[in-house]
């Protein structure tokens, strides 16, 4: 691994990160201040059992029901998606359709090994959104009136880390496979999004049911973290996936010219 | 020129298909050498020096770098080699001081005197983002981080786009010196100007085919001779296109500038019928020689 690479790949996305940690913080302890004024007026709520799914299931009236719904399958994974995802497009493919990977790659470093460095980078910006959802959900927690335990708060933002990884792995892997930051955005996106309806959707009919378990998504929040705590299963497969990915574009990338 | 073959290619092709891309390149050239890579846009000059440099692999045929294969010794030749791409992009958030630093981390470190002197030598301006210098300022970046290692080898794809005119003198000067310590240039560019002024040889590329490699002097013996010719009353062009030995006629108000090859006497013979008012020798220029390189190449 190239640690310059991966250096200048988190001073480069820095301003952004931090800029998004410090919002979920600050929307997490809003969202933990008005809990004790709504919670219970929403928790009485009859709501229709698809978007109760969208929501991550009831009892909006319990502070994990309230945080599921808020962080837990809605900000929180879209927002560290979109983050892993735009960042290993653009300083992979981005920076390949720019020119600047071709002034790179004349240097001493092998492309695995610039890939590499890069994921890294993306895994750090990825580490640092979790760890502002952790604090916010520490901060937001306290100030509802607690009720969700350290460990499952914990759970939630390392179960967050490890969706993000394979969120950013796919962008990683499409475009270092084809050089293209549009196509590596919209699949990854796709994936994601895709993903997320169909593990709320799916379970509604029984005969797709299983569709849930080809989800990024279910591996995620499928075993509600927040709720149960951590899911060894589902963090194995989230990591194995992200292994795999990433092997995916370590090899993609020297296999094929460079685009101009 | 005779030092040790520095890149040597043979069949070095890339088929892009629709006729474009680089066809069966067999090139030397020397330790110690200046040469320039002519070529209108679309030649095949900026795929050759990535194929160089392994940035995009061969249809077929190979390239010898420093006596190593660009293909199987890819890490080792980039070590030895500093590039500098056409169209530069660099990360425009950044200063150039950081672009800069980044880069000789990536070789492991270079020695910071001979950075400093390349920054001091072109004026390079490192503390504004690169976003907001000039595309001169950015392209003295570029030459800093593909001279500062002191490479062995330099692969420059147009290395003067957008530099001023003192800034050139001082990058022509900085090759002298590389040349004078033995070590090697390959220089592209369509700028005949900057070929001319700075290499030992050159090759010409026309659609992605080398049409002539050949030193500077040697393309001149064979270039036309040329009059420029002042009448008293304007001439017809016809009257000197029928000529033996006449390549090229053209005419502007009263002067008459015509190309041959051979004896001057059916011209002078032609133009004494006239009143003349003077006589000047032109010496056939590299652009004049390139067209006709880029012309006369078969298909």
């Amino acid at each position: 691994m190239s640690s310059p690479t991966t250096w200048i790949g988190l001073r480069l996305r820095l301003p952004s990160t931090l800029s998004t940690a410090v919002a979920l913080v600050a929307v997490l302890a809003a969202v933990g201040a008005l809990f004790p004024a709504v919670g219970h007026t929403i928790g009485r709520l009859d709501v229709p059992t698809s978007v109760a799914n969208l929501l991550g299931g009831a009892d909006y009236g319990t502070v994990t029901g309230w945080f599921r719904s808020e962080i837990a399958v809605i900000y929180g994974p879209l927002v560290i998606a979109a983050l892993a995802i735009t960042g290993a497009a653009s300083t992979t493919a981005g920076e390949e359709e720019d020119g600047i990977l071709a002034l790179v790659l004349a240097h001493p470093v092998r492309r695995a090994q610039l890939i590499a460095a890069k994921a890294a980078a993306i895994a750090l910006v990825v580490v640092i959104v979790a760890a502002a959802v952790w604090l916010g959900l520490v901060v937001g927690v306290a100030l509802a009136g607690g009720g969700i335990g350290l460990a499952h708060m914990t759970a939630l933002a390392v179960q967050l880390a490890v969706f993000g990884f394979a969120a950013g792995a796919l962008a990683l892997a499409v475009a270092a496979g084809t050089g293209s930051k549009p196509l590596a955005d919209g699949v990854a996106a796709a994936v994601v999004v895709l993903g997320w309806l169909v593990n709320s959707f799916a379970p509604l009919v029984g005969a797709i049911a299983w569709l849930k378990y080809l989800t990024l998504f279910y591996y995620y929040a499928g075993n509600d973290p927040l709720g149960r705590g951590f899911d060894p299963v589902g963090l194995s497969v989230l990591a194995l996936v992200t292994l795999a990915l990433t092997a995916v574009a370590l090899v993609g990338i020297g296999r094929r010219d460079l685009r101009a | 020129m005779s030092g040790e073959p520095v890149i040597v290619t043979n069949g070095l092709s890339k088929d892009y298909g629709s006729g474009r891309g680089l066809f069966g390149l067999d090139l030397e050239i020397r330790e110690g050498e200046i040469f320039g890579f002519l070529g209108p846009n679309g030649a095949g000059k900026s795929t050759t020096l990535r194929l160089l440099l392994d940035l995009i692999r061969p249809t077929s045929g190979s390239a010898r770098i420093l006596g190593l294969d660009s293909r199987q010794d890819g890490l080792a030749i980039r070590r030895a080699v500093g590039f500098l791409p056409g169209d530069l992009a660099l990360y425009p958030k950044l200063t150039g001081r950081v672009v800069l630093d980044y880069l000789a981390r990536l070789r492991g470190g270079v020695d910071p005197r001979v950075r400093d002197a390349l920054v001091e030598r072109f004026g390079v301006d490192l503390d504004r983002p690169i976003r907001q210098l000039s595309t001169g300022n950015r392209q003295k970046i570029g030459l800093v981080q593909a001279f500062m290692h002191e490479p062995e080898l330099l692969i420059l794809d147009e290395p003067i786009a957008g530099l001023d005119p003192l800034v050139q003198q001082s990058f022509h000067e900085l090759l002298a010196e590389v040349s004078a310590e033995r070590r090697t240039v390959l220089l592209s560019s369509h700028a005949l100007s900057e070929v001319e002024r700075v290499t030992h040889r050159l090759a010409i590329l026309r659609r992605g085919r080398l049409v002539i490699v050949d030193s500077l002097d040697n393309l001149r013996q064979v270039a036309l001779q040329r009059l420029e010719i002042e009448f008293v009353e304007p001439v017809a062009a016809d009257e000197f296109r029928g000529l033996p030995g006449v390549k090229d006629v053209s005419v502007n108000g009263q002067t008459l500038t015509v190309g041959f090859e051979g004896s001057a006497d059916p011209v002078v013979k032609a133009a004494a019928a006239h009143d003349v008012r003077a006589i000047r020798p032109r010496e056939d220029d590299l652009e004049d020689i390139f067209l006709r390189y880029y012309r006369e190449a078969p298909e």
